[in-house]
This record gives structure tokens, sequence and C-alpha cells, in this order.
């Protein structure tokens, strides 16, 4: 079982907080041309979840765990851009990944952080830089991600606040097994192509 | 040229623009389980090849106490030389259990056309994602700048693949990689609008479904999904033709086969 300090405690619940100012709020990474063409509704949104984070979810723990242990982050972050096929998704990562940094290095008044990494890169060598253990900071990372996905299936489908919530709690379990992934896998083929697709739609609520 | 069993070169063509277009056979007529296979590919400087199958890769049923069998593919396409690489659909019979590493180094200013069609199993026997096990390693380098890296576990058993965020309601998957090493963003942008109108044109929601995006760095995918391995090829072409002369300049040549 994995120990914080109160301050570290504090300081993971205010990065990992969805509601952070960083932009994730525009981006759908796919799920509003899933949503437009039916492909996924209220009902199907928990197993949605629960095969992303199988999936995607299970690669951005790889690559959070991977940047919380150091080494060469712009290296590592170059090889999550090409493992990220679908330009808007990876793009989107990217932006969300330097709004963090921006938000990190403003609220410490020092340049910690560089500003062109993944989201999950910059986020799990900001848990290293401040001695959060690596358990902690991947499940933080990954509940967040998808606390940010179901508050982006609200906007888009009728789902109300406590579905929503009864969505994110029952998904623990999914994010718990996403967070021990060791190999840097994933296969989501339909969601690249509803990400590759996105721009094409008529109108559109997210940038991606 | 070196070839050892099973692999064998059956026969080689002169294409357009002096290309060579070359057969590759498995005479042993599909990927046994214990089987480990690898093909190694220079294509030096300046040179332009074509290279395809003659037929499916079928991959047999895993025998108790082999290994999994092993497909390892190296290409490596010198400065300013042309690689297209078009097999045909991979297709893991039931009960199989597969690895399959695929690695490309492009130079300075080299080409890459590839394409990859995985297919469910066989369907005409009933078998549809009954193999057991499939592993898939792509790495595409421009140089020393990644440009497709792509890791999976396919193991239908445990996890459902017609789960949406995977193939939703398709059975196949399709990819068709373009790479040129050195060209700017900007040429991959104008080409994946010009990909996208395509694949607007050729999606038919319940039927088949297709994507471009550019990648990370020095080329663009063209991604489907289809319920059938017939709706699969002519589109590939489409988007090959009309990448090839983008990229290269020149109409593409398809491999003397029917699709």
């Amino acid at each position: 079982m994995m120990s914080l300090g109160e301050t570290a405690l504090l300081s993971l619940l205010h990065l990992a907080d969805s509601a952070l100012p960083i932009g994730g709020t525009a981006h759908s990474y796919g799920l509003e041309t899933l949503a437009e063409e039916g492909g996924l509704t209220p009902g199907e949104v928990e197993t949605f979840l629960s095969a992303y984070l199988e999936e995607a979810g299970a690669l951005e723990a790889v690559f959070v765990r991977l940047s919380w242990k150091g080494g060469n982050l712009r290296e590592l972050s170059g090889e999550l851009s090409a493992r990220k096929l679908a330009r808007e998704s990876r793009e989107a990562s990217l932006k969300l990944g330097r709004r963090f940094a921006e938000l990190v290095n403003g609220m410490l008044k020092q340049s910690l952080l560089e500003t062109n990494l993944h989201y999950c890169i910059a986020f799990g060598a900001v848990g290293a830089a401040f001695g959060l253990p690596v358990d902690a900071v991947v499940l933080a990372y990954l509940n967040q991600s998808i606390a940010g996905l179901v508050s982006s299936c609200q906007r888009l489908m009728p789902l109300g606040q406590a579905a929503a919530s009864r969505i994110l709690w029952n998904l623990k379990p999914a994010i718990v097994r996403a967070s021990l992934s060791e190999e840097a896998s994933c296969f989501s083929p339909y969601l690249e192509l509803a990400s590759m697709r996105h721009g094409s739609m008529e109108t559109r609520l997210f940038i991606s | 040229m070196r070839q050892d069993p099973p692999w064998k070169v059956v026969r080689a063509f002169v294409l357009p623009g002096s290309a060579s277009l070359v057969h590759l056979h498995n005479v042993s007529g599909g990927v046994l389980a214990g089987d480990r296979l690898s093909l190694d590919v220079e294509v030096k400087a300046g040179a332009a090849a074509q290279i395809t199958t003659t037929g499916a890769t079928r991959l047999y049923r895993h025998r108790a106490g082999a290994a999994d069998s092993e497909q390892h593919v190296r290409f490596s396409v010198g400065d300013a030389a042309l690689l297209e690489y078009l097999p045909d659909a991979v297709i893991p019979f039931g009960g199989s259990r597969h690895v399959q590493r695929t690695e490309i180094l492009l130079g300075l200013g080299a080409a890459l056309f590839w394409w990859e069609v995985l297919a469910p199993g066989r369907l005409a026997a009933g078998e549809r994602f009954a193999f057991e096990r499939l592993r898939v390693h792509t790495q595409v380098y421009a140089g020393p700048r990644p440009v497709l890296r792509e890791d999976f576990l396919l193991e239908p058993r445990q996890r459902e693949l017609s789960a949406t965020p995977r193939m939703f309601e398709y059975s196949h998957v399709a990819s068709l990689c373009v790479a040129q090493e050195g060209r700017p963003p900007k040429f991959w942008r104008v080409l994946e609008d010009r990909l996208n109108e395509i694949a607007r044109e050729r999606t038919r929601p319940r039927q088949d479904v297709w994507g471009a995006s550019t990648l990370a760095s020095d080329g663009v995918i063209v991604r489907g999904l289809s319920v059938s391995g017939c709706f699969i090829h002519e589109a590939l072409i489409e988007f090959w033709r009309t990448a090839r002369l983008a990229v290269w300049g020149e109409d593409a040549a398809p491999p003397r086969k029917i699709y």
C-alpha cells in the first residue's frame, strides 16, 4: 500500500483535478464522432471506457511510469507521438502537455518542465519532481483522464451526473489494472478512425 | 540474394520506370507452429523495389509444445530509394499463436508504400477471431526519427475484439503507410486532406470505414475497417495511387494479381 504525506496528497489531488485549467474539456479524442454516428450510447459508455483503459489507457500508463523514472523525456515523447496515429488526438495530447507544463512552471515560478511533451509524460515527470510515489501518479493520471472522457460524454449525449458518477466509480478496478501495465501495447483502430474522421464532421463541439 | 526454405522468390518482373517486382512465396503453404521466419531486404540507394506475396499469409493452428510461430521482416531502404511492400492479407487460423515483427528504416529521401491487411480467420470455415494469440510489433524510422510505432497483442478470448474502441462491428483491419524521409509536415497535411476526401467517399457505414492522418513525422497513414476482405484492396489501391503520384510523381503499377 503506497503512503502519501499530507502535502504530497494535496499536490497530487490538485494536479490530477480534471478541471485543471489546461484545456482538457475541449477534447473528446474521437468520442464526438462515435456519439454522432451512434457508435457510442449512454448505456455503452462504461464498457467502452473499460476497453479504452485496456488499450489507450494502459499505453499512457506505461509512459507515465517511464517518464517518472526519468531519462530523455523528449525522446520518450517522440516515441509516443509515433504510437499515436491519429493527428488530432496526438496534437491534443501535446497541447495539454504544453499547458500543463506552463501551469506547473507558473505555479512554481521556475522552469521545472519542458513544454513540448505529451501530457502523460509531463504528468509523470512532475510527479517524480514532487517526490510522489509512481503508482499513485499513474493511478491519478488515469483517473483524471477517464473523468475527462466521462465529462465529454455528458456533453455529447443524455448522460446524467449520477450516472456519470456511477460509471467513474465502477471503473476503478479497470483503472487499477491499466495502471499496472508494463508493455507499451495498444489496439484501438475504430477509435483512431473516429479521431481521424473528426475533422470532417460538419459541426463540432470539441477540438478533437 | 540468399533464400532458405520455406521462402522462395518465385518470379520477378520489370516494372515501368525500371523498378522490379518480386513475388515472394512461402513454399510450405503457411506458417506452422514453431516456425521462425526471417526476411531481410536491402533496397540500395536509388533503387526501386516492389515486393508482394503470392497469396495470403496463413497462420496455422498452434501445436502443443511448440513455440509461437514468428515472422520477422526487416527492410533497409537506401538514400533516394523506393520500397513498395504490398503483401496479401494475414489470416490467423483458429487456435494459432503468432508473433509478427516488421522494422523499416528509411535513408535520406527514401520512400515507402506499405499496406497490411489482417483478416479475422477462415470465415468460410466458420472461424472468426478464433485464433489464440497474435502479437504485432511494427516500427518505421526515417533516419533517427520514429515515424510509426505500433505494438499490440490480440487475444480474442481474453479481450473482445468487437469492443467499440477496437473493431466495433467490423472484422478486417487494413493500413497503408506512406512515408518519405525529409518531406515537410505541410506536405503531409495536404496529402492527409486529399486522402481523407477519398476516405469520405469510400466510407459506407456498416460495410467499411476509412480515415487518414499524418504521422508523427515524414509520413501519413490510411486506416480502414471492413466487414469483408472484398472491399479492401480496391480502396487500398486508390489510396496508394493517389499517394504515389503525390510523393513519387508517378502512378502506381499494381501487382499482377486479381484482388
